[in-house]
């Protein structure tokens, strides 16, 4: 792999644990000097994230189609009236 | 209990319509009798349901109750407010987590990046899901995006966050220089 993914992947196992507690200091260490460094693995946490909600918004599209499915098909008509009626 | 090995959108249906017709009605019964509404259990059951998938599918957590006793204990919870979302779901060891969207509703910043990327680089973003949300394996991943093998799907998974990262990267800087 090229240097670049070579430390992208130094700095996910940074980040997620994965590293051996003294090569997790020395990064820490070269961050505080390396003000590039420390905005990239910044950068990295924040992009975890941005998969993270990704991820939920694909799910929440999931879900929502199968709640429509249940509350409006005719199959699931009598799952609907045993709910419907909860709330009567 | 049952684990999608490959996180298609037919199994991601079956598994949530199973969950719904298994436990909805408990979770609505329970909802109902403290005076609350239909539209409130669903709200409700849908938080729970993407904290089930994130303890089972991000985490790994292995439960050992049934799906139904499992999903109306989270539902008991997040209607009482005793646990918050982010509770269960700040354990991705090391990840900030209050950088994390853990927030309900995500920053207007955040949606813009996000739709951009949804355009932009969906093949990468689908590929990051598959790998950190999902947590498929390196050989399910490389059936499924075409890879000719683990390492060259790892290759694939490092470049396609470097190019995601670059994006939040210049979103950052755009977003900067429009609030000054």
């Amino acid at each position: 792999m090229r240097t670049s993914l070579n430390e992208i992947q130094h700095i996910e196992k940074h980040l997620l644990g994965d590293l051996p507690k003294e090569e997790s200091l020395l990064l820490q260490a070269k961050m505080a000097l390396d003000p590039d460094l420390n905005e990239k693995v910044t950068l990295q946490a924040e992009t975890y994230a941005v998969v993270r909600a990704y991820g939920r918004k694909k799910l929440r599209t999931e879900i929502d189609r199968v709640e429509k499915k249940l509350f409006e098909t005719s199959k699931y008509a009598g799952f609907r009236h045993r709910i419907l009626n909860l709330f009567r | 209990m049952y684990k999608m090995e490959q996180a298609n959108s037919d199994e991601i249906d079956g598994l949530f319509t199973r969950l719904y017709l298994e436990a909805f009605p408990a979770v609505a019964a329970f909802v109902s009798k403290r005076g609350g509404s239909l539209e409130r259990a669903k709200d409700v059951f849908q938080d729970a349901l993407i904290i089930y998938y994130e303890q089972i599918y991000t985490v790994g957590a292995k439960v050992r109750i049934s799906d139904k006793a499992y999903l109306l204990g989270i539902a008991r919870n997040l209607w009482y407010g005793e646990v918050k979302e982010s509770q269960f779901l700040s354990d991705l060891d090391g990840l900030d987590a209050e950088k994390l969207a853990d927030k309900a509703e995500p920053e207007a910043s955040e949606v813009k990046l996000l739709s951009f990327l949804e355009v932009a680089g969906q093949k990468c973003m689908e590929m990051l899901k598959a790998f950190y949300y999902d947590s498929l394996s390196l050989s399910k991943i490389s059936e499924r995006f075409g890879f000719s093998g683990k390492r060259s799907a790892t290759v694939q998974k490092y470049k396609c966050l470097e190019k995601v990262r670059e994006e939040v990267k210049q979103r950052k800087l755009e977003y900067a220089d429009f609030s000054e």
